[in-house]
């Protein structure tokens, strides 16, 4: 069914990449539903990329109805004039993203408990996409919705794909802030880079401010060195063009510098995360058998 | 004494001898450190088939809901009548009594280390979960007859599969877009109606929407229209690109049975050659249209079992072990695999002389090790008719 007869719009949500986000309630059932709308001309390429991964991976996971993955509850596709076709995807509403959820939180900002059970639903959506060959590539606040209940689901997979033999050489655009230092140096990856967007928004849920603000690749890699310290020589991956005599060096600085009101364990489980070394980065299962995402 | 240490290709297809699992205790013996075996344990004795071996009772037992789809294992029966040299070997095994326990960890070690190897994962961690939910998704890839809507034919289908494998050796697609592009046609044959005049653009599209989702590099849609001389405009492309994933609901995944082949080669430890071969008599099943009522899995499985038996390799010990280990998979009943293999072995001989050659061509190469040129394909059929012919 054409989507202008199905839904009555009544917000506009967020202005994406591709298109804009509508809230909207189905006039059938009074349900809200959230709109991702792409327009395709019908004279180029077709569908873009993005769109026909997004919900082919989603359809895939669907059958799984796992609680921290949002649910994609239709696809129409509305011949718009003879040169424009619109594809909505539609979603279950969720109130906000994580985003403005943060930003709402009232100073001095989310109780520790809080962010304690985001990150565990966090972790626990992302290991479940790993176990299933999925690479979210795009994690972000903006794409990591929280219902008014505190129910964290993850959105937006415009960008993940499966993961398989020739993955390394899709080059990605994702938020450089949140980039992991494989991507940032062009070599290869996988899973890894989840957690370390996940570290990343780990930190910034007690900062309420993004931890690393990079303003170009080698700035953004400067800015996490700066935290991390300067991997040594072994550590630095062979293949890549920035070098490791480029960065100045430095010694690790304490992150309680940066997250000054983060716990022991949840310091630990945040070096975890950071690590440089894809290959030591903690995993998404191991991450929630952690003694932080343990407690209670 | 009973000598358990086979896996003869030969012995695997005497399928008839009724439920004959690949035997457990084979690779258990092989895998016991050199010294400890007897020596009488010559090469001449890997390849006799045991009498003891056929009146055994292999029965599969699943460890757990989980592992029954994956796992294809024979139940260790200590008290069997094979004697006390073994029960003494067996025991030797890491002080293990129950193997149960350690042929699923022995598989799973195995599984990520070819996982890894291919490329499939990156953390280990995730090796066995990946790999279970590759047994459980393919299990919507099948279909249930190899019949298709008037007027599509057999014979059509082929012509436009053989066609679309040339034009994705053209785009230098991966291999993974090729069978997406061939189960989405499958799919799309029977779930949206086409004219017999659209079904090139159908093809095209099937192969054109794998891409958006395996590829890196996509085509120009203009390329597509003049790959097919411009019989079609880009805008009959692009709605039949909208009429295929509505008609197919965007639902795209698929397991690949070349990942399966993969990996159990990798755990079988096979040689390139015997690989090539597998792969070559895999991708002559997707010009099959009785195939598409098989697992992937399976193809897989046949196709690996099918290039042993053409190649007759020497085996050592340690090759019979890692193939033991390979086929604890799941991969089904014994019928099923000859009749896969059949198919196969019959589409291997037939191969160089029919219409469609496109994947006996690419396979002919020096890169492909020529195996589409081995001599022993045309008498494939024979050797698995007379098999199967014993009972
Ligand atoms: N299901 C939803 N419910 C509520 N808001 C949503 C939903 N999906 C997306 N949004 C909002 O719309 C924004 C853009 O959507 P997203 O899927 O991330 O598209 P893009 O690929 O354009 O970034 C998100 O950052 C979020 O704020
Ligand atoms: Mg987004």
């Amino acid at each position: 069914m054409a989507q202008e007869v199905k839904y009555e719009p009544v917000a506009q949500i967020g202005g994406g990449a591709y298109g804009t986000v509508y809230k909207a309630r189905d006039r059938v059932s009074g349900q809200f539903v959230a709109l991702k709308s792409v327009r395709v001309q019908t004279n180029q390429d077709g569908l873009p990329l993005s769109t026909v991964r997004e919900v082919a991976l989603l359809k895939r996971l669907e059958q799984f109805d796992h609680p921290n993955v949002v649910k994609l509850m239709d696809v129409c596709a509305t011949p718009r004039t003879d040169q424009e076709t619109k594809v909505t995807l539609v979603f279950e509403h969720v109130d906000q993203d994580l985003k403005t959820y943060l930003e709402k939180a009232p100073a001095p900002g989310l109780p520790a408990h809080s962010i304690r059970d985001l990150m565990k639903q966090l972790v626990s959506g992302l290991a479940f996409l790993h176990s299933h060959r999925v690479v979210h590539r795009d994690l972000k606040p903006e794409n990591i919705l929280v219902t008014s209940k505190g129910q964290v689901k993850l959105a937006d997979f415009g960008l993940a794909r499966m993961y398989s033999c020739h993955m390394a050489l899709t080059p990605v655009v994702v938020t450089l802030w949140y980039r992991s230092p494989e991507v940032l140096l062009q070599s290869t990856y996988a899973t890894p880079v989840d957690i370390w967007s996940t570290g990343c928004i780990f930190a910034e849920m007690f900062r309420r401010k993004p931890l690393f603000c990079g303003e170009s690749e080698a700035d953004q890699l400067g800015k996490i060195f700066e935290v991390t310290g300067l991997p040594s020589e072994e550590e630095w991956p062979a293949d890549v063009t920035l070098k490791r005599h480029n960065f100045s060096p430095r010694s690790p600085r304490p992150i309680t510098d940066y997250v000054p009101e983060i716990c022991d364990l949840g310091e630990d489980l945040l070096k975890k995360m950071l690590t440089f070394n894809p290959l030591k980065r903690i995993s998404a299962l191991n991450a929630l058998e952690h003694s932080y995402l343990m407690e209670d | 004494m009973a000598q358990t240490g086979f896996c003869d290709s030969k012995a695997l297809l005497d399928l008839h001898k009724k439920e004959r699992r690949v035997p457990l205790r084979t690779w258990a013996n092989s895998c016991l450190p050199k010294e400890r075996c007897p020596p009488a344990e010559s090469m001449e004795r890997w390849e006799m088939v045991p009498k003891a071996e056929q009146d055994s009772k292999w029965v599969r037992v699943p460890l757990s809901a989980e592992e029954g789809i994956i796992l294809d294992y024979a139940q260790m029966n200590t008290t069997h009548a094979d004697g006390p040299k073994e029960e003494a070997m067996l025991r030797c095994l890491h002080g293990l009594q129950d193997l149960r326990i350690l042929v699923p960890s022995l598989l799973r070690h195995e599984m990520e280390l070819a996982m890894d190897k291919l490329g499939l994962i990156y953390d280990r961690t995730y090796a066995w979960d990946i790999f279970s939910d590759m047994m459980r998704s393919q299990l919507r890839d099948t279909f249930p007859s190899a019949d298709l809507p008037n007027p599509f034919t057999e014979n059509t289908r082929a012509i436009l599969v053989d066609w679309l494998i040339q034009v994705h050796e053209v785009f230098h697609f991966s291999e993974e877009s090729l069978y997406l592009a061939v189960h989405l046609l499958n799919r799309c044959l029977r779930q949206i109606k086409v004219s017999v005049a659209s079904l090139q653009l159908l093809g095209v599209v099937c192969l054109f929407v794998a891409g958006k989702k395996e590829e890196c590099l996509l085509p120009e849609v203009s390329e597509l229209c003049y790959l097919m001389e411009n019989a079609y405009t880009k805008h009959q492309l692009l709605r039949m690109e909208r009429r295929v994933l509505c008609g197919l609901k965007f639902n795209l995944s698929h397991c690949p049975p070349l990942h399966f082949l993969l990996l159990s080669a990798s755990i079988a430890r096979c040689s390139n050659k015997m690989v090539w071969m597998a792969r070559y008599l895999l991708e002559l099943s997707l010009l099959e249209g009785q195939c598409v009522m098989f697992l992937p899995v399976q193809l897989a499985g046949a196709a690996l079992r099918l290039a042993r038996l053409v190649l007759q390799e020497p085996s050592t010990p340690e090759s019979e072990a890692a193939w033991c280990i390979s086929s604890t998979i799941h991969v089904g009943s014994e019928a099923t695999l000859l009749k896969i293999m059949q198919i196969l072995a019959v589409a291997a001989a037939r191969a160089r002389t029919r219409e469609t050659r496109a994947t006996y061509i690419k396979f002919s190469t020096a890169d492909t090790m020529c195996v589409s040129h081995h001599p022993a394909l045309k008498g494939a059929p024979c050797l698995l008719g007379l098999t199967s012919m014993q009972t």
